[in-house]
């Protein structure tokens, strides 16, 4: 009798010839995250590079780079619910703001103003996650009965209540112009939030933050990727591709839905926790809706439905403010403070910026800064054909 | 004779000494399922056993009507094992043929593909009260809808076998072990472009021969093929030249086989598997060059022309390597070199011959100027020559001994020589098939009394090492003036062309010489698109006066290269394409002159300005 290998099951027999990538001999080979040399090389330079980096940039930089790692675990997580599963979601800033109360509540001191319960991180951290998760699942019903505009609108609706919430409820976040402290990033007795933290290493706060947020995007970059080539990615393609078509081969459209807001707030809430390490101070009115359009332009420049397009979106608008200041150094009109002279500071060009990119990508590039390395991949990859 | 190898103890062997080696591929589902040698030899005992249970003896023919896949590799060889022949029968064959080859090989078991193939038994079932069983290996279509006692799925055939080997342990390799020398192995039917195919009987020692020389050092190869050669199994098994490839070299020294989805998908299968060997026939060849040449023109005006210059440079190379007949020189090398990181490199892998180390072409004359391309790009490529009645051994070009436009150089232990009247090639080695099966007065015509297998093929020595052929001489054209011509270079040279798919020049007693010329609708319509020319059918474009003059383009390229009494002097294109359905075309997708020149004959009659009665009448 022949044998017939169960699709997807491991490699049946010998190895597959060498050099020879597409000769594939299981769906395990097919779907591997790293299935070509090229991919493998790549990433092994980029992580190399990742971590050399804070001996490579000033502080000031590293900084700024910091920020853009931990955002991209909140683009990854708006990518999974917005891109992969194409439910519309505009109150990401609502469960960044409630990951980073949680955060700071359940790792705050318990002595201070505030409410604080003095939790080390590996507490305060799966604790902002599970919390915003929790909060994601009872938005998600609405995401169940609504699509597309409405479900905009409906989830917009989600940041003005947390708006008022986190506002009012100041014995926990402190109030409006106050806020609150964020926890310290403290692991195995580690503090990377204070200089000096390493032991052995005179390194500096931020160049400990910056290998911090390298190791967490690292795992939550690869959880979400798995998650997309899993069986529940599929599931999310096809409710974005057409949600009566999915129901028809057997997807439970109300358990996907639901699943794709809880994952995509847990991220969320991690994000939120972490980023304001960096930052320090949370404020309750920064979680407004100009903070929800930020990270679904880091979605739509970075590219939709790519884990690595969310990364580079994150980095290049958080970047964004760093570049608008050197913008500034060039063009006379743009002042770098508020206070001062000339026709804009560097906050409106910021914002403006931020407008044009978004426009500019949607006409030229809707698949993103991804689209763009495809492009060029793609260019070269047909070479010296076209197709 | 127990020491004898033949085909069946030589996969034996590799089963016995790399059992968990990979003997072939065969993709389903997007997926390269790997068989071990252990499973091929296994597989193959249980089907000997299914056969030997369902009646078959010693001699009996067992049919296998079917593309390319590991089935068919498993029945050869139980087919074999149990001594039995083999009939493969051309997945393209319309039931008459089919018919034909059942009925003459009196098969008494089918193996059929999938429902297509037993549907063509089905139609032609009453005739053939020999055959008794009917296995299928695609149950999709046949299994509850159809009732025939006679019918068997392939696992119900192999459980057969296994039941028959409880009972009957040692039945088939006592039998395998047993085998002589002068057992028939396989009946492989010519294509038949004159007649009803006839049946070329193969030996076990005729194929041996073959295996001999496909896998030694200096017949073919340089260094011979091995283990870690793989190639990619297209062409029909039926036919002499894939059997050798495929199961024979498979068999000697061990290369893997791979086995395509099917016949359309065989250009993504190469680029997958990126064989180290590959057999073509000029038809493939021809085909790839045409896919470049679409593909080219569709790419960005950048890349189009960084192309065209490096095409310039194969054109250069491929000149060198001819002139220097298959070798290197420095300056080729480090030209090449250059090439190859930037373009042909990519080029390779895109067209799958990428490390491809050995190229063959054969089974039909091809147009130097293809050969000479795949050189330019830096694929190893040889004409080779042989036919079914000689296991498919005659003459290679060598590695780095070759000269285009001649098939090449005898293999060692092959007699070769050319009759000084006729000039007809005659072979003589232990691969001369022993007759044709039930027709002994062909056999009296082809295999003469001191050993010598006439050819049909009219050739002459070149540089007193290397045959050249002329053409077949059933094809030869004498004109009226009694000049003779071989129309086969004319027509190779018209399609070496990208725009022409078929050519058949005509002129046998007429003054001058004419061709009926079929377009590759791909690449014509490609360029009619490119100049906004609209076009609904074939038949459309080819009476395009567009495509005349681009085809008369064509012609006069060719005749340039031919003296003065071979020009075509007119041509026209034929209003469809050739089909095998309609008897245009064989099995092996050779034109059948006779059938052309019949169903043209009104056009041909107007080609040299005669009055049919057609317009007669008008």
């Amino acid at each position: 009798m022949t044998t017939t290998p169960v699709p997807g099951s491991a490699p049946h027999g010998p190895r597959p010839p060498r050099g020879r990538p597409l000769l594939r001999t299981s769906y395990a080979q097919h779907m591997g995250l790293l299935n070509t040399p090229g991919k493998r090389w790549s990433t092994l330079v980029l992580v190399i590079v990742g971590f050399c980096a804070p001996l490579l940039f000033t502080d000031d930089l590293l900084q700024v780079l910091t920020l853009g790692l931990f955002a991209a675990i909140g683009a990854i997580g708006l990518n999974l619910v917005t891109g992969y599963a194409g439910q519309v979601s505009l109150g990401h800033a609502f469960f960044i703001g409630l990951g980073a109360y949680t955060a700071a509540v359940v790792g705050g001191d318990t002595d201070g103003r505030l409410l604080g319960l003095g939790m080390p991180m590996y507490i305060w951290l799966p604790a902002a996650g599970l919390v915003t998760a929790a909060a994601g699942l009872l938005i998600g019903p609405l995401a169940v009965r609504l699509r597309g505009l409405y479900l905009a609108i409906v989830t917009l609706g989600v940041v003005f209540l947390g708006l008022h919430i986190f506002r009012e409820a100041s014995n926990l976040t402190g109030g409006p112009g106050v806020g609150r402290r964020a926890p310290d990033v403290e692991l195995f007795g580690i503090n990377a939030s204070v200089s000096g933290g390493l032991p052995g290493l005179d390194w500096t706060r931020d160049q400990q933050l910056f290998v911090v947020a390298l190791i967490f995007l690292i795992i939550f970059a690869v959880a979400a990727r798995n998650i997309a080539r899993s069986g529940v990615g599929r599931a999310f393609a096809a409710i974005r591709d057409r949600d009566v078509a999915a129901a028809v081969i057997g997807v439970d459209l109300a358990g996907y839905k639901l699943l794709a807001f809880a994952l995509s707030s847990f991220y969320a809430g991690i994000c939120g926790a972490l980023y304001y390490t960096v930052v320090r101070v949370i404020e309750p009115t920064s979680f407004d809706l100009l903070l929800s359009v930020q990270f679904l332009a880091m979605v739509l420049i970075g590219g939709v439905s790519t884990i690595s397009g969310s990364i580079m979106g994150a980095l290049f608008i958080t970047a964004l403010g760093r570049m608008a200041i050197e913008i500034a150094h060039y063009v006379p009109f743009v002042s770098t403070s508020v206070t001062g002279g000339g026709l804009l500071n560097v906050f409106q060009l910021e914002g403006i910026l931020y407008g044009l990119l978004i426009i500019g990508f949607l006409i030229a590039e809707p698949r993103g800064l991804y689209g763009i390395w495809i492009r060029v991949r793609n260019y070269w990859k047909g070479w010296p054909f076209s197709y | 004779m127990s020491t004898a190898e033949t085909l069946a103890l030589r996969i034996r062997e590799h089963a016995r000494r790399t059992p968990e080696a990979v003997a072939m591929r065969d993709k389903n589902f997007g997926l390269w399922e790997q068989v071990t040698w252990r499973e091929y030899w296994d597989t193959s005992v249980q089907v000997g056993h299914a056969l030997l249970s369902l009646g078959i003896g010693v001699g009996d023919r067992v049919a296998i009507h079917s593309e390319n896949r590991r089935e068919w590799l498993f029945s050869d060889i139980g087919t074999v094992a149990v001594r039995a022949a083999t009939v493969g029968v051309y997945p393209t064959n319309p039931a008459h043929e089919v018919l034909h080859l059942l009925r003459d090989s009196g098969s008494s078991v089918l193996i059929a593909e999938d429902q297509e193939q037993v549907d063509k038994a089905f139609e032609i079932l009453e005739e053939l009260p020999r055959l008794r069983h009917i296995v299928y290996i695609e149950p999709r279509g046949i299994a509850g809808h159809y009732t025939d006692e006679r019918l068997m799925s392939w696992p119900e055939f192999l459980a057969r076998g296994a039941e028959h080997a409880r009972a009957h342990p040692d039945a088939v390799t006592d039998l395998a072990e047993a085998a002589k020398p002068g057992d028939l192995a396989t009946l492989i039917y010519t294509s038949g472009t004159t007649g009803p195919p006839k049946g070329a009987m193969l030996t076990i020692d005729n194929i041996e021969f073959a295996i001999e020389r496909v896998s030694q050092e200096g017949a073919f190869f340089d260094p011979p093929a091995t283990s870690k050669d793989l190639l990619v199994s297209y062409l029909p098994l039926c036919h002499v030249a894939e059997r050798c490839f495929t199961t024979w070299l498979n068999a000697g020294v061990g290369t893997q086989v791979n086995f395509a989805e099917s016949i359309e998908t065989v250009t993504t299968a190469l680029r997958e598997v990126q064989p180290t060997v590959v057999f073509g026939v000029p038809r493939i060849w021809e085909k790839i060059v045409a896919g470049i040449h679409i593909r080219m023109s569709g790419a960005s005006w950048f890349k189009r022309r960084v192309f065209a210059g490096f095409m310039r440079l194969a054109d250069w190379i491929g000149d060198c390597l001819v002139k220097n007949r298959g070798r290197h020189t420095v300056a080729t090398r480090l030209v090449y070199l250059v090439c190859w990181v930037v373009c042909f490199r990519a080029l390779r892998e895109r067209l799958g011959l990428r490390h491809t180390r050995y190229a063959a072409s054969g089974a039909a004359p091809i147009a130097p100027e293809v050969l000479k391309f795949f050189m330019g790009i830096g694929v190893q490529m040889h004409e080779v020559y042989g036919m079914t009645e000689n296991s498919a051994m005659g003459t290679a070009n060598l590695p780095g001994r070759v000269l285009l436009g001649t098939v090449g150089e005898p293999h060692p232990g092959v007699e070769i020589t050319v009759d000084e009247g006729t000039g007809e090639i005659l072979t003589r080695h232990r691969g001369n098939f022993v007759g044709y099966w039930k027709r002994p007065d062909a056999t009296a015509e082809t295999l003469d009394a001191e050993g010598w297998l006439h050819t049909g093929d009219v050739g002459e020595w070149a540089r007193g090492t290397h045959l050249k052929i002329t053409d077949r001489i059933k094809d030869i054209i004498i004109t009226a003036g009694g000049k003779n011509v071989s129309p086969s270079e004319l027509e190779n040279s018209l399609k070496a062309s990208p725009y022409v798919k078929e050519a058949v020049v005509i002129g046998d007693g007429r003054k001058f010489l004419t061709a009926l010329i079929g377009i590759e609708l791909d690449t014509v319509g490609e360029w009619a698109q490119r100049r906004r020319l609209a076009f609904t059918t074939y038949r459309d474009l080819s009476a395009k006066p567009e495509v005349q003059e681009l085809i008369q383009e064509v012609v006069d390229e060719t005749n340039e290269k031919f003296a003065q009494v071979e020009t075509i002097k007119r041509f026209s294109l034929m209003p469809k394409e050739l089909d095998h359905d309609e008897g245009e075309l064989t099995a092996t997708q050779k034109v059948k002159r006779t059938a052309i020149t019949e169903q043209f004959a009104s056009t041909i009659a107007q080609m040299y300005g005669e009055r049919t009665p057609e317009t007669a009448a008008s």
